[in-house]
């Protein structure tokens, strides 16, 4: 699947997409206590958002809770905010030598760049080419920067313009908003601290639009 | 899906949750028409109605189960075992190999973002680019293989077509010699369909940048890609080519 690839929008390069996978019968053995190992790296790191799609994210479980509930066929995915973390992550990882196959998903330039920095070499690239079809039916740039950060589409187009009203009303917080919309996508990968950032910035260009006798 | 019609208020919170727009007012109660419904049961799960009015029913066909297991990223497919949309792509080549340094993947990402797509539309694209030389990934490794009537044409079993899917991916590899082929012919099969599609492209490489394949999308008059999905290589056994 490719639910972490295709993001859009403003502010890509303070969100990047790390998953831990493993093929059945090649590199499963161990797989619980390799995974374990796996997530201390990743919160030292300072993941931002974690979680395994079959028991929720860490938005909305305990880490110790997720961590109860792995399985030999878990698949743990998360999000970081900086290069730095990236790169910290992968280093670890390189380090520990664990055997599982490590994802990065995000700006092409920095990931690669992290790659570099931490040592391990790409061994295969996914490379997004972008939207085809009626784009026409698309939602507006300002949502689909949000919605496309649970690449499953877990989080509605309805609900985030939704929320990006209430935000610009003053009627909620852009990190309690981000938290909410987070909560949404099951696997762990929505960055809900780029979409404060989106959710704040939009709110304040409405605001002055608005002061410009502009977007009603 | 369906909501208990005794227990709506009409309130209309449920009206800006549903990614398919499947949910409408009638005689003021809110109602799911179950042809558009794609079965992904985010309104239920995130027990989006203050009443608790969305009920599952039961996926009686096999049409409504294949669209709730790949609309639903907490299901597994039984094909594959793989949750989500059942697939791995690049993600675990460190190890299988799938795409080597004679192929390229491709991995058109039916129906998103958002927008949801009919079978009829997935068959277009699939017969498209079946055409084109794609060879499609095996019902062990990619749900949609399993609904072909054969797997070198991309035909989908007739009682599939009017499906809707929130997403579905057509996935399978061509040889880098055939790949300009296969990528016309997406391109112009993007213009038949009455929905979107997100491109992937795959490539085994062991160095930073795929020049050819680059060459390749500028002379079809397409940006280089500014986003990618990099497998590091940290898997082990590790595929060498």
């Amino acid at each position: 699947m490719t639910h972490s690839l295709h993001r859009c929008g403003k502010h890509q390069e303070k969100d990047y997409v790390w998953l831990l996978y493993h093929v059945k019968g090649v590199n499963d053995q161990n797989l619980k206590q390799r995974y374990q190992k796996s997530l201390e790296i990743a919160e030292a790191a300072g993941a931002v958002n974690w979680g395994d799609v079959k028991s929720g994210p860490v938005v909305t479980l305990s880490p110790e809770e997720i961590r109860t509930r792995l399985t030999d066929k878990s698949r743990l995915r998360g999000a970081f905010s900086s290069l730095t973390q990236v790169t910290k992550f992968l280093k670890d990882m390189k380090a520990e030598d664990l055997g599982v196959c490590v994802i990065i998903a995000g700006p092409l330039k920095e990931v690669l760049h992290s790659c570099r920095e931490s040592g391990v070499e790409p061994h295969t690239i996914n490379y997004s080419l972008g939207v085809f079809g009626k784009t026409e039916l698309l939602a507006d740039d300002s949502t689909l920067a949000i919605t496309t950060m649970c690449g499953h589409h877990m989080v509605p187009d309805g609900i985030v313009e939704k929320y990006y009203r209430k935000v610009q009303k003053g009627k909620i917080k852009p990190e309690k908003a981000a938290h909410k919309l987070a909560v949404m996508c099951p696997c762990g990968i929505f960055n809900q601290e780029r979409a404060a950032i989106l959710l704040k910035e939009f709110a304040e260009t409405a605001d002055s639009e608005q002061k410009q006798g502009g977007r009603k | 899906m369906k909501i208990d019609a005794e227990k709506c208020v009409g309130c209309e919170i449920c009206l800006d949750c549903c990614n398919v727009g499947a949910i409408s007012m009638q005689n003021e109660k809110a109602v799911i028409d179950r042809d558009v419904c794609v079965e992904c049961w985010l309104c239920y799960r995130n027990h989006i109605c203050p009443n608790d009015c969305f009920e599952p029913t039961p996926l009686e066909t096999p049409g409504d189960i294949f669209k709730h297991v790949l609309s639903d990223p907490t299901e597994t497919s039984a094909g594959t075992g793989i949750p989500g949309r059942g697939t791995e792509e690049a993600k675990t080549n460190d190890v299988t190999g799938r795409f080597d340094k004679d192929s390229y993947g491709i991995c058109i990402d039916m129906g998103r973002p958002g927008i949801g797509a009919y079978m009829r539309d997935v068959e277009k694209v699939a017969m498209a680019v079946a055409a084109a030389g794609v060879r499609f990934a095996s019902p062990k490794e990619t749900p949609l293989s399993g609904l072909m009537t054969d797997v070198r044409t991309g035909k989908i079993r007739d009682e599939y077509l009017d499906v809707h899917v929130l997403s579905v991916i057509v996935e399978g590899t061509c040889t880098r010699s055939g790949f300009a082929e296969a990528l016309q012919a997406i391109l112009r099969v993007a213009k038949e369909i009455d929905t979107v599609f997100s491109l992937g492209i795959v490539s085994f490489q062991r160095d930073d940048q795929d020049e050819p394949l680059f060459r390749l999308l500028a002379e079809n008059g397409l940006s280089l890609p500014t986003r990618g999905k990099v497998n590091v290589g940290l898997g082990r056994p590790l595929y060498t080519g």
